[in-house]
């Protein structure tokens, strides 16, 4: 690159998306209007699991305004089909509206149509569902319960399904232990709860005979490839458009139900529907997430190495399977990443997923890592502190250092700062750890610091989705570039950017290897009829693997550039170097072509090109993940101040150190950072979906589903490695999830610290710290 | 149905609705202004903030039939179509925005605030900044790019009038 010529990878630019979101000018769901348009309210079951004797719609007839009506009758055989392909897994679908029974309390029965939202909902109201209840089956207990019936005909049992993995010798890493630690961790049920909830619109053309559908989702493509086997369409003819979407953090990255009833409905009608979700909604029947309960026995030697590790998984899947990531995806991943970053070769887990009458799990920021993570990482400061060791001192003589690592399953580790990362937070904490250990005499005011020390496998490949037999199938991204006569540039990113600052960083990449200005460049995304196929934005692959095809795609153009411009000035072009909006010559400077000119003999011009090659400036790149992904690596550390009289927790302070490879652009890394771990502090201090024992939702709405609020959030400081990936086109690695991954075990282990006592679950809410810290005040 | 007259970012038009009906429905549907977002509908989360005569209100708890007479305000006429107020720009080069649903709610809840500490000529404490956006949820950013917006915003304006 020319020396002088800034490069845009790596620069603390501003989001060039940041002016139509403040001026008001974005556009969300629920602005799509269209004439004609009909919107749909659903009733929804108020029993949690029981036989629908009766839907009662004569209550329509008195409203004095048309109305539309349509049951699981209607759509009988419309279902969402979930099933990933283990032997063990006992299949279920998920009726569009339910069908013969209920099995969670929000679970759509039938959907009401009217002319205005307002009457939509009245009618709705009008409806009486007839259930017959059955049998609650409330609890993990109670899914492992023999004498409770199944929530399907024909299953044996409501474990949905339960598998194990091992790797290396676990008998001969027990009797080699000098000690065998084992505890029980528990993890409640909470969600991403977006700013925006979801919604659908649809409209088919009969013109033309396309379907288009509007939907508030991370994953247009897949929504349009389910639409499409499900109602029978030809794919070619569904076009799925994700506006502006206000937020998602893998709720949304999941294809609905109600996706293929609003387009179902669009059909059925003739006219355009909307549906858009309300909070009460979203909080009982979008998707929820979470839920663990891991056991897990650890093999240490006399001198403080881990031998080995034993686990038993177990996740409150709710009532059904959801698509692409099904049941089996939670549980196993739990399994799949307790490993972590230490170094130990023996290893056994068992995972289930048990079927309840609640809300089904599914996708959540982290994915399973915020539970495993807290497990993992509770239990090495139990097991420090039964060996009398420093959480540091016993973590860095475990921490793997040696890279490239094959992990006890069989997975690669590329390099990363494991170590390094854990020392400099050491130095970081040296003050708060004296002054916590200064407080541990006192009964009124206690300090503690927490550390949790974790990777993430980020940006899998094709082939782990195979080896998981997953509906996703695989995980490339894809961009398509194309420089327009006047040498701006276009990519279509087959991305959706909800908040990740896809449009500034894509912009970037493309930028450098173009030689063009960032501004120079327009992303498009969320639209399937521009974009080329992709399994959207989720499993942290947005910079790692969108960053790559953008990348190799623009050095596809920039290569037919050079040899233009070599043509046009009679030289090579290995000669030839683009950079200011120049083609320059690397020997001779004060010669150029300015590369707009380039792009114009590409495409007007044409004449003016190098014998034999044809017109046209574009490019498509599908960039798949490494085989097994590529790991990011972090420490958090928690400071919190506990009032003992009070019970009062205050977090003090948040230090992260992360590496995630080849940092695109700091500001939007460091944000993607702390949004994170302010969701993992909600995890740890305050969200908690609450069942009561007939399976009846009590949090349903921001007065009982509590989120961090301003005031109980400290500044969140952040550190970073940058340790480039070989494994992807411009190092990077995945970032989008890692900061929601470890404050539980952070606070956990604060808490723990702080109080002197053992912490076994989350959320560590002011009821939870005023039982921990109980032995601290006189007995009353 | 009702007629009422309601004055929205300076200009008085004359709807008719039902009185049942939300301001923040009346300002999305009938006003289009589409950057009052609605985010729980039951006044807890701060997404559909509007200004009522400067104020900061919930337009999602406040019924359209109650706001003649008075001034209502939304993000569009802030900064207009390129978000020109300090607090829009400070957001910015903060970044204390992500997804931007939550956003507009912000700056409605925080320009009377930066007002009123750039008339005090104080910078505020970043723990009074985090109280005056208590009553607003934000998921994507952690608050943190805010508070530095909100400091920014204040410090600028305090800067350039000292250097005035």
């Amino acid at each position: 690159m020319k020396a002088d010529s800034p490069k845009h990878i790596g620069a603390r630019i501003q989001r060039f998306e940041d002016v139509r979101l403040l001026s008001g000018a974005a556009r969300y769901i629920d602005d799509i209007r269209l004439p004609g348009m009909l919107h749909c309210t659903f009733a929804r079951a108020h029993t949690a699991h029981g036989t629908i004797l009766e839907i009662d719609t004569s209550g329509l007839a008195d409203l004095d305004y048309p109305t539309w009506v349509f049951t699981g009758k209607d759509t009988a055989g419309l279902s969402m089909k979930a099933h990933q392909d283990y032997p063990e897994m006992q299949y279920s679908e998920q009726p569009l509206l339910a069908e013969g029974k209920v099995r969670f309390v929000g679970e759509a029965v039938a959907a009401v149509l009217a002319e205005d939202a307002y009457k939509s909902e009245d009618a709705a109201e009008q409806l009486f569902i007839d259930c017959d209840p059955l049998p609650v089956v409330g609890t993990m207990a109670q899914a492992r319960d023999a004498s409770l019936p199944p929530l399907f005909d024909g299953w044996h049992s409501n474990v949905i399904v339960q598998r194990q993995m091992k790797g290396g010798d676990l008998e001969a890493a027990k009797a080699a232990a000098a000690h065998i630690i084992k505890r029980t961790y528990r993890n409640q049920r909470q969600a991403g709860v977006p700013m925006e909830g979801r919604g659908v619109v649809a409209h088919y053309n009969n013109a033309d005979r396309v379907l288009t559908v509007w939907s508030s989702t991370q994953m247009p493509h897949l929504v349009r490839t389910y639409i499409s086997e499900e109602l029978d369409l030809p794919e070619s003819r569904i076009r799925v458009v994700a506006p502006d979407v206000g937020g998602g953090f893998g709720v949304k990255g999941q294809v609905f139900g109600d996706e293929v009833l609003i387009a179902w409905l669009a059909m059925k009608t003739g006219r355009p529907v909307k549906w858009i979700e309300d909070r009460r909604e979203h909080l009982i029947a979008s998707i929820h997430a979470r839920d663990h309960e891991h056991t897990l026995e650890a093999y240490v030697s006399a001198d403080g190495r881990l031998l080995g590790l034993k686990a038993d998984i177990s996740v409150d899947n709710g009532a059904y399977s959801t698509y692409p990531f099904t049941s089996a995806g939670e549980p196993g991943m739990v399994g799949k990443v307790l490993p972590g970053p230490y170094d130990f070769q023996a290893y056994e887990a068992t995972f289930r997923a048990l079927a309840t009458n609640k809300c089904s799990i599914g996708t959540y920021r982290g994915v399973a890592r915020p539970s495993a993570v807290f497990s993992q990482e509770r239990l090495m400061d139990d097991i420090a502190a039964e060996l009398g060791l420093d959480p540091f001192e016993f973590r860095l003589k475990n921490i793997i250092r040696e890279f490239p690592y094959k992990n006890v399953l069989g997975f690669t580790y590329d390099p990363g700062s494991y170590a390094e990362s854990l020392e400099l937070m050491q130095t970081l904490l040296a003050d708060d750890v004296a002054a916590a250990k200064a407080s541990h005499a006192s009964d009124t005011t206690r300090v503690g610091v927490g550390i949790a020390c974790f990777i993430e496998q980020t940006a899998h490949g094709t082939p782990d989705f195979t080896r998981r037999r997953t509906p996703i199938e695989t995980g490339y991204i894809a961009a398509r570039v194309e420089m327009a006569p006047d040498g701006t540039v276009t990519i279509d990113l087959g991305l959706q950017n909800h908040g990740q600052g896809l449009e500034t960083t894509m912009a970037q990449v493309a930028a450098d290897a173009l030689g063009v200005l960032p501004s120079s460049v327009y992303v498009r995304h969320g639209d399937t009829l521009t974009t080329p196929y992709s399994v959207g934005t989720w499993g942290s692959r947005g910079g790692a693997l969108g960053g790559g095809a953008v990348h190799v795609a623009s050095l596809k153009i920039a290569e037919k550039l050079k040899a233009i411009a070599a043509h046009l000035m009679q030289t090579t072009p290995d000669e030839i170097e683009l950079a200011d909006g120049q083609a320059y010559m690397r020997s001779a400077e004060d010669r150029f072509i300015p590369i707009s000119k380039l792009a114009r003999a590409a495409l007007r011009n044409v004449d003016q090109l190098p014998p034999g090659m044809l017109p046209g400036l574009e490019a498509e790149q599908r960039q798949d993940g490494p085989r097994d992904g590529t790991y990011a690596n972090a420490v958090h550390a928690a400071v919190v101040e506990i009032d003992v009289p009070t019970g009062k927790m205050q977090l003090k302070r948040f230090v992260v150190v992360e590496d995630c490879g080849t940092i695109l652009n700091p500001l939007v890394v460091d944000g993607q950072v702390r949004g994170g771990v302010v969701q993992g502090i909600g995890s740890a201090m305050f969200e908690h979906f609450v069942y009561d024992e007939e399976c009846q939702p009590l949090t349903t709405s921001f007065a009982d589903y509590l989120m961090p609020l301003a005031p109980e959030i400290p500044n969140i400081e952040v550190h970073h490695f940058e340790t480039p990936t070989p494994l992807t086109p411009l190092g990077a690695k995945g970032l989008g999830e890692g900061g929601a991954i470890g404050p539980a075990a952070a606070i956990g282990n604060a808490v723990a610290n702080a109080l002197g006592v053992e912490v076994r679950e989350t959320p560590l809410n002011a009821n939870a710290i005023w039982h921990l810290s109980a032995h601290l005040r006189p007995a009353e | 149905m009702t007629e009422i007259t309601l004055a929205v970012n300076g200009t008085a038009k004359t709807v008719d609705v039902e009185p049942r009906r939300l301001l923040a429905d009346v300002l999305r549907n009938d006003f289009n202004l589409s950057g009052v977002h609605i985010g729980c509908a039951h006044g807890a989360c701060g997404c559909c903030t509007v200004q009522i005569d400067g104020v900061p209100r919930l337009s999602c708890l406040t019924f359209a039939v109650q706001c003649e007479n008075v001034e209502i305000t939304t993000v569009e006429s802030m900064g207009g179509p390129d978000a020109t107020h300090i607090l829009q720009q400070a957001f910015k080069s903060e970044h204390g925005l992500q997804c931007g649903y939550c956003t507009p709610g912000f700056i409605m809840t925080l320009a009377p605030y930066v007002d009123t500490m750039l008339a005090q000529r104080r910078m505020p404490s970043d723990e009074e900044i985090r109280e005056a956006m208590s009553g607003n949820i934000c998921r994507c950013t952690g608050y943190h790019g805010i508070v530095s917006a909100v400091r920014k915003a204040i410090g600028d304006q305090l800067g350039s009038e000292a250097a005035a």
